[in-house]
């Protein structure tokens, strides 16, 4: 069942047993009210008989004749009737000589009369009785009238009194179905008005569930349905900002291996073409070098490829410890093995170090400076140079490697630290490399805490700048 | 006339590699090493064929490949990526085939001639030296005059044509000639050889490559 419909039935079922438990208290009350009315009215009508019987008892004394007794017992009750006017009034009264003195009733008298027993004198009990269709009240009173036990029986029709009763009871159910059949209507409206948010909410949660993450609950109000929804909103924001994550993850760990498989089959398809082509045809001295001279420097591609793939697997086991150690020593370290790197081109490399402590991993740095240095070498021209620099800037210290070589259009800027991305594939030069360098050496930044920068002008040169100490994210920028 | 073929590969060394064994063949070729250029020599030559590198900068093979589409011309994709979506997307751009890289120059050729086949454009005719080979009519003629050349003699030398100077082991040839599902010995391929080489006088032409089966040459 729904939970509309629970709050529509409960609510229904309490309101049903509470308004008509009202109501018939309300009749009942009234109805006994009422009777007891007619009952006080009848005890008095019926003490009034007997008050006049007391005024007459004297003169019954004087003559003590029983006829005479019944003859002005008679009267008093005749005219007592007559009195009352009213044709619902019956009295009887018997004596235990003679029976019935007098009686104006037009039924029989019931006989079982569980009042009698019991009765002392000048004791008056009541009690109610239907007969045939009437309801009638009997008062019963036991006197001695000159020495001898009368019963004076004065009856009451109340039968209108309980056709009364019906009577309300009847419009109280017509009332009652009018009543219930528009707080149906009114609970209707108003549980599917309050359960409509949670409708609304079921089906958000449907189309979330189903991989529109993007589905959020547009539901306004301060209530605890409000505050329910906006903490769903939440919930939905932070599961669809990981599935994007992981999607993105995904898909960029999906790219990086089809750029592995294209990088290793370009130079595979090569060397297998030369090689099969030096084995199967009769080919010339010429084509034979060109051959050799082909398979060699793709061999050279992929086990530079292969080398930096190593690295690459290195840096994703995330268990480095970071020892403190100084830029600058490294540097100095490096500074023959970049020199031999630079003399083939005959570029000058400029190193110069400050800079206090940092936490790192002194192989992991090399790797760094190695890449960005070779960078620049492939980017100068011959007989160019580059600058290696380490210094303090506020409360960080940076490390920056530029040239004045042919620098990096502002299109491919903000791309060079993706895996493979190379900003001019076409071009012989780049040959070399697999574009994983600065991808590279993003991941060993990334193990420091570090920032990565870079600033190029096009044919002026370019500036990478690693800031260790600003936990940020790479940033890019063209100079003006 | 020689069959003109279009090879859009950014990667030098392939592009010279694919052409080298398309000249030897006897096909006619042009080079194009970005999506643009291959885009204009589409436009401009006449082409009975163009193989297309899926991954070219300028405009990528699959743009490229909407392209050649309505003019109707084959096309080859060569790919990198071994995944099925990247097949299929090929395929129902209208591609009529793909390889996947690295590939041999052997399976290179039998599938750019089936595809040339599927158009009608296969040559009927294979003429090296004096020796004439007309495939509609499965006849082979040295000078003139008619050989008389067993079934799988015929089919043999037809392979060997359409491979000329490319050696081919004997598991190859069994496989071109006797099918995939023959398990003959290699020996079979030795005798059919040598009865070749007796009846068309080709001694010097049919070379025994050491080590790897048997070369047609000039």
């Amino acid at each position: 069942m729904k939970f509309w419909q629970k709050i529509c039935l409960f609510s229904i079922l309490a309101f049903v047993i509470v308004f008509n438990a009202a109501s018939i208290m309300v009749i009942e009350r009234n109805h006994s009210k009422l009777l007891q009315q007619v009952i006080d009215n009848t005890l008095s009508e019926h003490m009034n008989i007997l008050s006049s019987v007391d005024a007459v008892v004297p003169v019954l004394r004087i003559y003590d004749s029983l006829d005479y007794e019944k003859t002005v017992l008679s009267n008093i009750a005749s005219t007592f009737v007559a009195r009352s006017g009213d044709a619902t009034n019956y009295l009887e009264i018997t004596n235990a000589a003679q029976g019935v003195v007098y009686s104006n009733l037009d039924f029989a008298m019931p006989d079982v009369r569980p009042e009698l027993t019991g009765l002392t004198t000048d004791e008056t009990k009541y009690i109610l009785r239907d007969l045939g269709h009437r309801t009638l009240l009997f008062t019963t009173n036991k006197k001695i009238v000159n020495d001898k036990d009368y019963v004076f029986t004065y009856i009451k029709d109340v039968t209108s009194l309980y056709a009364e009763r019906v009577d309300q009871y009847q419009f109280f159910v017509k009332v009652d179905i009018g009543a219930c059949l528009l707080y149906v209507l009114a609970m209707y409206f108003i549980s599917r008005g309050l359960t409509k948010p949670i409708d609304h909410m079921v089906g958000t949660a449907r189309i979330i569930a189903k991989g529109g993450f993007s589905e959020r609950v547009a539901l306004k109000s301060k209530d605890e349905l409000g505050v329910l929804a906006s903490n769903f909103n939440e919930m939905a924001a932070v599961v669809e900002g990981k599935i994007n994550e992981l999607e993105l993850n995904n898909s960029e760990k999906q790219r990086f291996i089809n750029n592995i498989a294209h990088e290793l089959k370009t130079p595979l398809t090569s060397i297998i073409g030369y090689s099969n082509y030096l084995r199967l045809t009769k080919y010339d001295e010429a084509t034979f070098l060109d051959g050799l001279q082909v398979i060699y420097s793709e061999a050279k591609r992929l086990e530079a490829l292969s080398t930096k793939l190593m690295d690459l697997i290195l840096l994703r086991r995330d268990e480095f410890r970071l020892a403190p150690g100084r830029l600058s020593a490294v540097l100095e370290e490096m500074e023959p093995a970049l020199a031999m790197r630079a003399k083939e081109k005959r570029i000058q490399v400029l190193i110069s170090a400050e800079g206090g402590e940092l936490p790192m991993d002194e192989d992991l740095i090399k790797i760094l400076v190695f890449n960005l240095a070779d960078n620049a070498i492939k980017a100068s021209p011959e007989g160019g140079r580059i600058e290696i620099r380490a210094y303090r800037d506020g409360g960080s210290v940076v490390l920056e490697v530029s040239d004045d070589g042919i620098g990096i259009a502002p299109e491919h800027l903000e791309r060079i630290f993706e895996p493979f991305y190379m900003a001019d594939k076409s071009r012989t030069s780049s040959r070399e490399g697999a574009g994983l360098g600065l991808s590279i050496c993003k991941s060993i930044a990334e193990i420091h805490h570090a920032a990565m920068e870079a600033v190029s002008t096009e044919s002026a040169g370019t500036t990478i700048r690693v800031i260790f100490g600003e936990p940020h994210e790479s940033r890019w920028g063209v100079e003006a | 006339m020689a069959r003109r073929i279009l090879i859009v590969e950014d990667d030098v060394h392939i592009s010279k590699i694919i052409k080298m064994n398309l000249n030897i063949a006897g096909y006619e070729t042009e080079e194009a090493h970005d999506g643009l250029t291959g885009l204009d020599a589409v436009r401009q030559g006449k082409l009975d064929l163009v193989l297309l590198d899926a991954m070219i900068p300028g405009l990528d093979g699959f743009a490229l490949m909407e392209k050649i589409r309505p003019l109707g011309i084959p096309v080859i994709f060569l790919t990198a990526k071994n995944a099925v979506t990247d097949k299929v997307n090929g395929l129902k751009l209208g591609a009529d085939d793909y390889m996947v890289k690295p590939f041999e120059a052997i399976e290179l050729l039998a599938r750019i001639e089936t595809v040339l086949r599927r158009y009608g454009k296969e040559e009927n005719v294979l003429a090296f030296q004096d020796v004439q080979v007309s495939l509609d009519k499965r006849e082979a003629t040295l000078s003139g005059s008619p050989v008389d050349l067993t079934p799988k003699e015929f089919d043999l030398l037809v392979v060997l044509l359409k491979n000329k100077n490319i050696a081919l082991s004997r598991e190859q040839f069994l496989d071109k000639v006797w099918g995939a599902d023959y398990y003959g010995e290699t020996r079979t391929v030795d005798m059919h050889i040598k009865s070749l080489r007796k009846k068309l006088n080709w001694q010097e032409h049919i070379k025994t490559i050491y080590k790897i089966g048997y070369r047609l040459e000039d």
